[in-house]
Order: C-alpha cells, then sequence, then structure tokens
C-alpha cells in the first residue's frame, strides 16, 4: 500500500477506474443483448404491484386490528392508547417494572413532550446525538430501553418504518434491550406499497440514509428450527398506538 | 478449506451424495427444515391470495429489469454516486476480491463483520481477509455456526440446517472457553454477547444486497436478526457486495418482490427487518457508516445474458424455494451440490456462471426433472427445462461422440458385469436422444441392428427400474427406522408451536 497518498487521492483514483471499468462493464451487458446501449427510459408496464392490490385498502379500525393480530402472532406487543398522557403512564410503569437503569430515546419535539426525565429520576435517559462529545452508539448499546416515533406503518404486515435523520438514529431502534415505538394511529396504512412509493415521489435527495421496516422482535430459527427472539435486535418490542 | 461431513470427499454429486444420504440426523434434519419452509410458503401463498398474479406480476418485472439490465444498471450506478456511495465493478470474482481488500487495507482494517451474502460465498471472501491479516467475523447466526466449523452454508436460507444443537454447543462452548448447554437460548445468547463486541469494534461491516433500486441509488436488505441492521450502522466503512443482476427498478417494485420473497423462504408476511439504505450517514447523522462501497459482480453472470434458454436465472431472488420443493435436496441436502449454490437453483447456476458445463453435468443429473421447483418458484424460472437444455449441452459440446461409440460397440462384454451394464444403460440414454423419435427407435445400425430389422425399440426410461431400486429401497429401510425419541418430540414440539401460532416459527434469516 503506497502510503503517501491521502486517502481522499486514493478514492479519486479508484473512481477513475470506475468511471473506465463502467463503460466496457455496461458496453459488455449491451452487446450481450445484442443491441446498443438505451438512453431513454423503457416503458415499464408492469410497474409495482397488481392494480386490484393498489385499490385494496382497510378502514381504521380493520388497520388496526389487523395490525395487532400480526405483530402479536410473530411475538410483538401491541397496546392501544388514547393520549401522550396514556403513553407517558405505559412508558414509566414499564421502565419501573423493568428497573431499566439507562434509556435512551429519540430527538424530537412529541418525545420530548413525555418528560420522561421528571417521571424516571433514576434513570439515565440520553436523547440522541444532543452532545457532540458523547459517543451515541455506545450510548444506544448500553440502553435497557429506547424509545422512537414511528414514520409510517403497514397493517398488512406489521411493519414499522423508521426514517434517520440528524434527530433520530437508527441504533436507537436497534441496539437497547427493549424497543419501546410510539405509533400515532393516522400513520398506520393498509399496504407496504402506500409507504413505498412516498420513496419513488420524494425521489433520491430526499431520502434518509436509512429507512427501516422493522415487523417484530428479533428472531432466528438457525438452531435445529428452534425459534429464537433476540438475537442481534432488540428481543421484547412494544408498539403503542396512539390517538 | 476444511470440511466436516458432508462437504467434501467426493468427486461427484453422487460421492457427496452417498456421504450425506448415509448421515441419518442429516437426512431428518433437512426433510423436517424443508417440510416446515414449504408448508409455512403453502400457508403464506394460501392466506394472501392471488399468488399466481403477484409471481406473474413478480415475473414480469424481473424480465423487464434484466432485459434493460444496461439501462437500469447505469441508472442505480450514477444515483449511487450521487448518494455519495463509492461504486466499484468486478467482472471477475478476483477482481472483486482484490477491491475488497484493498479497502480493507487502505482502512488499516483489523476485523470486518459480515451479514450473508451469498457473493461472498462465491468468492471465499474470507479466507482472502484473513490472507492479509484481516478477521472476517460471519455474525448471522446460522452462519456465524459454520463458519467455527470450518464448512460452508449448507442451504441458502438455513445455512447450519446440517448442526444439531449439542454439536453447536461444542463448537460454541469451544469459543467461549467455557461449558455451555446445549440449549438454545443459552447457545444464541452466548452469540449475541459475542458479537455485540464485535459489531462495536470492526472497522468495517459487510453486506450483500437483496435489491437495489435504480431510482434512488438505494439497497436493499431482508433479514430477521438485526445483524444486518448492525453491519450497515456501527462500523465506520461499508461494503456491499451486489451482484449485477439484484436490480429492480424502483420502490413500488420492491413491494412486489417484498411480497414474494419472505413467503417463499420461510412463509412469513415479511421478515423482521427490511432496510433501504441510501448512501452512507448524511453529515449531521451520529451513526451509520462514513465511507460505503458496493462492489458490482458480474462473476459468470453475464454469461447468461443473451442465452435463450438461461438467461431468465437473472430472474432468480435467492429465497430457496426451489430447494424446499426438491425431493433430490431433501434427501442429499445442500452440501452435496458442491458449490456455493444448491438445490435445483444450484444445480443450474453453478455450472452457468462457471462455463463449465462438462465437469458439473452431474449436478444436472441430481434431479429427478418433476417440476416442483417450477411450480414453487415465485418469478417462475423454468429449471427443470434447463436441466434438461444442460443435459443437452454436455451431449454437443462434444461428449455425445465417445458415448455414441461407446454405444456401438455391442453386447456382449457389456452385459457380463453389471456395473458395466449400468453404464451403458445411463449413456444408452443420452445416446438415444439422436435416434429417438417419439418414444420409439426404429434405427438398424449398431447393437440394435438385428433387433430393429423387425421391431421397433422404446426408448429408455428416464429412470430404470434399477436405478430407482436403490432410492426406493433406502426410503422404505430409512423410513421404518424409528425416530431419536429426542428428535421426535422437539419436531412435535415444533408443530405443536406452528398449530397455535400462526405465520410465527418460521422465522429465521
Amino acid at each position: 500500500m503506497d502510503t503517501t497518498k491521502t486517502h481522499e487521492e486514493w478514492l479519486r483514483e479508484m473512481e477513475e477506474k470506475s468511471r473506465a471499468k463502467q463503460k466496457t462493464f455496461i458496453g459488455g451487458i449491451s452487446s450481450k443483448l445484442r443491441r446498443p446501449m438505451v438512453d431513454d427510459a423503457p416503458p415499464h408496464p408492469f410497474r409495482g404491484s397488481p392494480d386490484f392490490w393498489n385499490a385494496y385498502e382497510w378502514n381504521e379500525q380493520e388497520r388496526i386490528n389487523r395490525f395487532t393480530d400480526n405483530f402479536v402472532s410473530v411475538g410483538g406487543h401491541v397496546q392501544r392508547l388514547e393520549t401522550m398522557e396514556e403513553v407517558r403512564g405505559f412508558i414509566t410503569d414499564k421502565a419501573n417494572e423493568l428497573s431499566a437503569k439507562y434509556i435512551v430515546r429519540q430527538n424530537e419535539p412529541e418525545l420530548a413532550g413525555l418528560n420522561l426525565e421528571d417521571e424516571l429520576p433514576d434513570a439515565r435517559i440520553s436523547v440522541w446525538n444532543t452532545d457532540p462529545e458523547q459517543h451515541w452508539k455506545a450510548r444506544s448499546a448500553e440502553a435497557d430501553i429506547g424509545v422512537v416515533m414511528v414514520d409510517y406503518a403497514a397493517a398488512y404486515t406489521s411493519s414499522m418504518v423508521v426514517l434517520s435523520s440528524k434527530d433520530k438514529g437508527r441504533s436507537v431502534s436497534l441496539l437497547p434491550t427493549v424497543l419501546i415505538a410510539i405509533i400515532p394511529v393516522e400513520r398506520i396504512k393498509t399496504r407496504l406499497g402506500e409507504v413505498m412509493v412516498q420513496f419513488d415521489e420524494s425521489g433520491r435527495a430526499n431520502l434518509p440514509a436509512g429507512i427501516h421496516f422493522i415487523s417484530g422482535p428479533s428472531r432466528s430459527s438457525d438452531i435445529e428450527n428452534d425459534l429464537t427472539i433476540g438475537v442481534h435486535g432488540p428481543g421484547v418490542v412494544y408498539a403503542l398506538i396512539v390517538g | 478449506m476444511s470440511h466436516g461431513p458432508g462437504t467434501a470427499g467426493g468427486a461427484t454429486v453422487k460421492e457427496r451424495a452417498d456421504l450425506a444420504l448415509n448421515n441419518e440426523f442429516l437426512r431428518k434434519a433437512v426433510k423436517f427444515t424443508t417440510e416446515r419452509l414449504k408448508n409455512g410458503k403453502l400457508k403464506a401463498m394460501e392466506e394472501h391470495g392471488n399468488w399466481e398474479e403477484w409471481r406473474e406480476r413478480g415475473r414480469q418485472i424481473r424480465l423487464h429489469t434484466i432485459a434493460h439490465l444496461d439501462y437500469y444498471l447505469n441508472m442505480f450506478v450514477e444515483n449511487a454516486r450521487a448518494n455519495g456511495v463509492h461504486v466499484h465493478f468486478a467482472e471477475t470474482a478476483q477482481e472483486a476480491v482484490d477491491i475488497s481488500l484493498s479497502i480493507a487495507e487502505r482502512k488499516s482494517a483489523k476485523s470486518v463483520v459480515k451479514s450473508k451474502s451469498m457473493v461472498s460465498e462465491e468468492l471465499h471472501l474470507n479466507h482472502a481477509l484473513e490472507s492479509i491479516g484481516v478477521e472476517a467475523i460471519e455474525t448471522d447466526l446460522g452462519e456465524y455456526i459454520i463458519q467455527l466449523a470450518g464448512e460452508v452454508p449448507s442451504h441458502i436460507i438455513i445455512p447450519a440446517i446440517h448442526k444439531n444443537r449439542f454439536q453447536i454447543a461444542d463448537l460454541l462452548s469451544e469459543d467461549a472457553g467455557e461449558k455451555l448447554e446445549a440449549d438454545t437460548k443459552i447457545l444464541a445468547g452466548y452469540v449475541r454477547r459475542r458479537l455485540r463486541a464485535k459489531f462495536l469494534e470492526a472497522d468495517i461491516g459487510m453486506t450483500g444486497c437483496n435489491f437495489a433500486i435504480a431510482e434512488t441509488g438505494s439497497m436493499v436488505l431482508f433479514e430477521n436478526e438485526g445483524n444486518a441492521r448492525m453491519v450497515t450502522t456501527l462500523p465506520k466503512t461499508q461494503i456491499t457486495l451486489m451482484g449485477m443482476e439484484r436490480i429492480i427498478p424502483s420502490w413500488a417494485d420492491l413491494e412486489v418482490m417484498a411480497t414474494l420473497l419472505p413467503r417463499s423462504a420461510t412463509g412469513q408476511k415479511l421478515t423482521m427487518y427490511m432496510s433501504g439504505i441510501t448512501g452512507p450517514r448524511r453529515a449531521e447523522d451520529a451513526d451509520g457508516p462514513d465511507e460505503m462501497h458496493i462492489i458490482i459482480v458480474d462473476n459468470g453472470r453475464s454469461l447468461q445474458l443473451g442465452d435463450p434458454e438461461f438467461q431468465e436465472l437473472l430472474n432468480c431472488i435467492r429465497c430457496g424455494a426451489c430447494l424446499n420443493a426438491c425431493p433430490v435436496y431433501r434427501h442429499i441436502g445442500g452440501h452435496a451440490y458442491g458449490g456455493t449454490y444448491s438445490g435445483p437453483i444450484g444445480a443450474v447456476l453453478t455450472p452457468s456462471l462457471q462455463k463449465n458445463i462438462a465437469e458439473w453435468d452431474d449436478i444436472a443429473n441430481a434431479s429427478s426433472l418433476c417440476g416442483a421447483c417450477y411450480e414453487a418458484c415465485p418469478v417462475k424460472i423454468p429449471l427443470h427445462d434447463m436441466l434438461v437444455y444442460l443435459r443437452r449441452r454436455k451431449v454437443e459440446a462434444g461428449y455425445g461422440n465417445k458415448i455414441e461409440n461407446a454405444g456401438m460397440k455391442g453386447f456382449a462384454t457389456l452385459l457380463s458385469k453389471s456395473g458395466r451394464f449400468n453404464t451403458v444403460i445411463k449413456l444408452g440414454k443420452i445416446g438415444q436422444k439422436f435416434i429417438s423419435r417419439g418414444g420409439e427407435i426404429r434405427l438398424k445400425v449398431g447393437p440394435l441392428a438385428g433387433w430393429n430389422t423387425y421391431r421397433v425399440t422404446p426408448t429408455l426410461p428416464k429412470k430404470s427400474f434399477r436405478q430407482q431400486w436403490g432410492t426406493l429401497d433406502a426410503e422404505i429401510r430409512n423410513g421404518l427406522q424409528e425416530m431419536s425419541p429426542d428428535i421426535k418430540k422437539r419436531m412435535e414440539h415444533a408443530i405443536k408451536d406452528r398449530a397455535k401460532g400462526g405465520g410465527h416459527g418460521h422465522g429465521h434469516n
């Protein structure tokens, strides 16, 4: 390895190589397909799900019921709550019940409004990415409970979708032992596709680095088909449907 | 690489399969697991409904993408670059290895944590990394186990299908330096703790890629354990190995793939995690990689492009449904196939990727051509037809002449030994392709001259009675043997769990 080169220089060289190679690599594909490279978007008549599916929709109560049934069937827990007051009560009780010492939460106004610090004076509650000196991955890894707001949900597969940002760490929904995810009821759609098309519509430049669909607790059946919960990600997941 | 029982020791599928057939546990475990997955899939298909329409839609999307692969791959690359990803192209396995190693060297990496990647298996990347002093750690529970054993995956979805809990406890105890009980929870708990530390200290995270979305330059991973999320969230550098055909045009198309893949693989509505990664972390984010590389790998894939008989292989979404449906796989297990990919897809893909039809032809013969693989395939790849094309191509590749010549030498010496007779019957089946019409042979030359003067010879059956006898005999004998009470109890327990728990119980990565 040439250590005199800076890493930036090396990356630039690699990029030049990559761009040169791209021509032969993709040109090779065109010639295998026995035609010149196409420049215009080919018509794609089968884009996305079949029409009958795109028209499929449940009413709100059914979305809640189906989300709940699916989520429970894969080992998750669901609570139906009316207000953020009730959410505060649930999280406080759960933290006390589990004797949680470390809690990490996303930096979002709804979560700040819960005032968990006042309710749980004995727990150390960190707010994601509020202090540049902190090692935030380590804060999440040590946490007993992670608390997140869910951006979208899909009832058909009981999936909660969380998007990353400066204020929303990917680690918060991944590293703690217990995950508590709050779903404002109006964010629950029927189908996955309703969530996915929004990413097509918003376009590349507006997508976050991490989009995560979470459909239950971490699991594995790799040892003799015996189901184990909480292999790498959170083993206990609460979905709190609010509103 | 050292191999455990069933992974090596035979030059042909037949020899490797004999090893597998002798391994009672393997045979039962493979049978049980594949049936569990197959039934899970059937249930999920029925529950979801309109399965044929979904399958057809999945097929159309894959056909469309592959037919315009140059266009969509270019689009993906430009968008990924715009997201800040460093994109590389590798025509061969060696090129992909070289690029990976140079990144690791640049980063002075001590360790690489990996989530499941079949491309990485194709490249034998772990050995390459170890050769430059970089520790490569598989983090999928099953993959970690077989890595400790020094083996390769035997099932695309459940890689450690061939190991029992006691063997696993021994391997993990050795790793831990203390005796671990053969209890799934204890073993999985140990791996969780052990790998947590590895995730947090690793320099590089390495992943495969289930789908790459052309319009946004995003790469998508399906998993159940959370290790792929760890690998793409914690280390400072991420490397993604991507087969060049993994492309789909849009997120809308991802809904179709997300409908087909988990249901076909495990019977799940969706895997516990599905992640779309669009570039490295944004400047203000506090997690995610600083630097992200995607290595786009050909390694034989372009050989299938423009080949009318095999191009549809590129439509494969790597779900493993054809393995679970295959009566041959169920008997011989994955290692008997001798390549990275096993089962019907492996039987076609391995020779196609390697362009050496002759050497791998015996894999194509490890199939009864029953069509169960095609029926199971969520994107309708005609695998059973491809197996026939492979057999024919071997004949066309020049091996046919020897066979034909051998067939013309007359019966006398051949009939004197049953072994030789078997060989001739086998050769005859191939040789007769040239002379049979509508199931009859009327040719009046060679050994058939006398007979055919007044009669018509029927073509040889696909499987002679003698060949069938071996399987029937083994089936009867093995079927009658008592299962060990332990295995029986566990299986009964699993069935009970399944009965009361809907879709759950089918999970794994």
